[in-house]
């Protein structure tokens, strides 16, 4: 088995160069016209982002409806999409919409924010590097990952999705070298509910998992 | 300090990350020009941020331009105007403005000329760049303050200036104006090492109390920031004389003037004649080296205070709450980044909303520890140095390739 490569990152934010929305309105025809890395962004890498520990929501735009928009139908509607149960992020951009104008066509008046309250649309950098550590069996991989930086995690767990092969983490590709024998790692990793944990707890449940399989052997 | 020593507060993958990131970066020269060595926020982070650079490899350096008196009430006027105040800035003054750029630039044109990375930090060194010809390296601009809706006579010239320069950094999203060039979000930080945010010993507070003859049992409101309209610390008078008359709390309004701030001691005037004669207001004009009586006083607070009506950030917000205290702050700028609503303190508009806030968690001590605990995790996880120093690590390594790229491997 090729020992897995652990990398690192960091994100660099910065501004989309979209106009601020103040309005439903305004959030759906930039959501319709802003680039997939805008749309990443807001749906899947706030988690690298200042944030508090306990949002109520893990997506910007169900947050923004929430506190900002004082709209808690919409923001109930956002905050359960799981961007990472779609194929692709066009299918996202779909869905969020179709969302949108469903809750466009039932209010009498559209939903805005107050000024100074608007949302700012942005997109990141994800700057990569190799560690120079190594893990050469599925028996190390928990004590390795425990040492991950939450960049590691972010990349190799979540961000792994968009690459291909598509929809699946680095972990899980790099066990299917050799599949059969470690069809229970697969399994484990893919059991894990990751899109509702901080990177923390999500580097946690990744341990307990993989510790899991390691006892049942 | 070195990095090492933050590793019990961080956990030690973040310090290996710096570490790995920094390799990459051996050696390239960046410097970071401002203009002030004490007082104020920019000053405190460069105070940490270039020796840990350089630590973890680069090759550092802090430059602070030289002004005269006049120089700095013009820039006082800028950074007024760029916070949205009308100001009146002639043709002489930016003639001011530009003369002292050009004399600093003589006297550092070979350093700033070499660097790889340099790093202008806010407007009064922003003249720089258009004066240094065949320059190596790549400019970037660090506004600092809240120029969300600038008065547009002040920002149409200084924009002159910035859009030369390669990218600019703004703290918040907010405060990211139209440039031709990329604009990154980096939020500041604090060094919790620092002589201001050190653990201290409970006799080193106590000494702190005694010195100002604060009451031990009556709680204390306090605001640290420098004398500033922006900070209104008169509001904070009317809203601490609204709580007073129903319960016995102490106020102390604690700060100093950084030496590009000469409008500093106006107000401070303006302060001390509303606090008039109340042995209960404790207006403390602090040195700029006062950071241990500031790191006892925010100890010492039962609530911490920022009523800002304005804010780049608000690292004394930071500050607060990495002493587990609630913070009750103007709904503005970098204080909304930190104050969770409900969660880590208040968000307030008004003296009468501040004293509101302060009546409540007075009346519920119990939010008062379980705010101020879930603040201090907060700023774990958020506004510590090393996320910082990682970002601008990023961003130095970024600016070597496609900095809009969505992958970038280095």
């Amino acid at each position: 088995m090729t020992p897995f490569a652990v990398k690192d990152c960091a994100l660099l934010v910065r501004m989309s160069g979209l106009p601020p929305a103040i309005n439903l309105r305004e959030l759906r025809e930039r959501v319709a016209a802003c680039s997939e890395n805008v749309l990443f962004h807001h749906f899947c890498e706030s988690l690298l982002r200042p944030a508090f520990d306990h949002p109520d929501y893990r997506n910007d735009f169900a947050v923004w409806a929430k506190w900002y928009l004082s709209d808690r139908v919409l923001a109930e509607r956002l905050g359960i999409l799981d961007p990472y149960t779609v194929k692709s992020l066009e299918e996202l951009r779909a869905i969020t919409l179709d969302i949108f104008d469903e809750r466009l066509s039932e209010v009498v008046a559209i939903p805005s924010a107050a000024p100074g309250d608007e949302f700012y649309f942005l997109e990141a950098t994800t700057v990569t590097f190799d560690t120079g550590e190594r893990v050469n069996s599925p028996k190390e991989l928990g004590a390795a990952i425990r040492k991950m930086t939450n960049g590691s995690i972010f990349f190799h767990f979540l961000e792994a999705r968009r690459r291909i092969p598509v929809g699946m983490d680095d972990f899980s590709a790099w066990l299917k070298g050799e599949e059969k024998k470690n069809a229970k790692y697969i399994r484990a990793l893919g059991s894990i509910d990751f899109y509702f944990h901080s990177l923390s707890n999500l580097k946690e449940e990744i341990i307990a998992a993989l510790a899991k399989v390691e006892r049942k052997r | 300090m070195t990095l090492s020593a933050y590793e019990r507060i961080v956990g030690p993958s973040a310090i290996t990350q710096l570490y790995r990131l920094g390799k990459r970066l051996k050696g390239r020269r960046i410097v970071h020009v401002n203009s002030t060595r004490e007082g104020g926020g920019v000053a405190e982070i460069l105070d940490w941020m270039v020796p840990l650079m350089c630590e973890v490899g680069l090759n550092a350096s802090w430059e602070v331009i030289r002004g005269t008196e006049e120089f700095f009430e013009v820039t006082k006027n800028i950074h007024n105007g760029l916070q949205g105040r009308p100001v009146d800035i002639s043709h002489r003054d930016w003639k001011i403005f530009q003369d002292v750029n050009e004399a600093n630039m003589d006297r550092l044109r070979p350093i700033l000329k070499s660097a790889d990375i340099v790093v202008v930090h806010d407007p009064q060194p922003a003249f720089l760049l258009p004066l240094c010809e065949g320059r190596k390296g790549k400019w970037i601009w660090r506004g600092h303050i809240d120029i969300s809706r600038p008065f547009r006579p002040v920002w149409k010239v200084l924009r002159t200036m910035l859009e030369k320069y390669d990218g600019s950094i703004f703290s918040m999203c907010e405060f990211a104006q139209s440039l031709p060039h990329t604009q990154f979000i980096v939020t500041p930080s604090i060094d919790p090492l620092s002589p201001k945010n050190r653990d201290l010993e409970p006799a080193e507070c106590e000494t702190v109390r005694s010195r100002f003859g604060l009451d031990p049992d009556r709680p204390l409101l306090v605001q640290i920031s420098r004398f500033d309209r922006f900070k209104d610390p008169v509001g904070v008078i009317q809203a601490y004389r609204l709580v007073r008359k129903v319960l016995p709390i102490q106020l102390v309004l604690a700060g100093g003037s950084a030496t590009d701030d000469p409008e500093g001691k106006a107000v401070l005037e303006d302060v001390l004649e509303a606090a008039g004669d109340d042995p209960d207001v404790h207006v403390l004009d602090l040195p700029p080296t006062a950071h241990e009586t500031i790191n006892a006083l925010q100890r010492l607070a039962d609530i911490i205070l920022q009523k800002s009506t304005r804010e780049g950030f608000g690292l004394t917000v930071t500050e607060g709450m990495w002493k587990g205290k609630p913070v009750i702050g103007g709904d503005t700028g970098g204080i909304r980044l930190q104050v969770v609503n409900h969660y880590t303190g208040f968000l307030v508009n008004t003296p009468e909303g501040a004293a509101h806030r302060i009546r409540y968690l007075l009346h519920h001590r119990e939010r008062i520890g379980e705010m101020g605990k879930d603040a201090r995790e907060f700023v774990r996880e958020n506004f510590l140095l090393t996320r910082h120093l990682r970002e601008y690590l990023t961003l130095i390594l970024a600016l070597r390739g496609d900095v809009t790229a969505r992958i970038l491997e280095v």
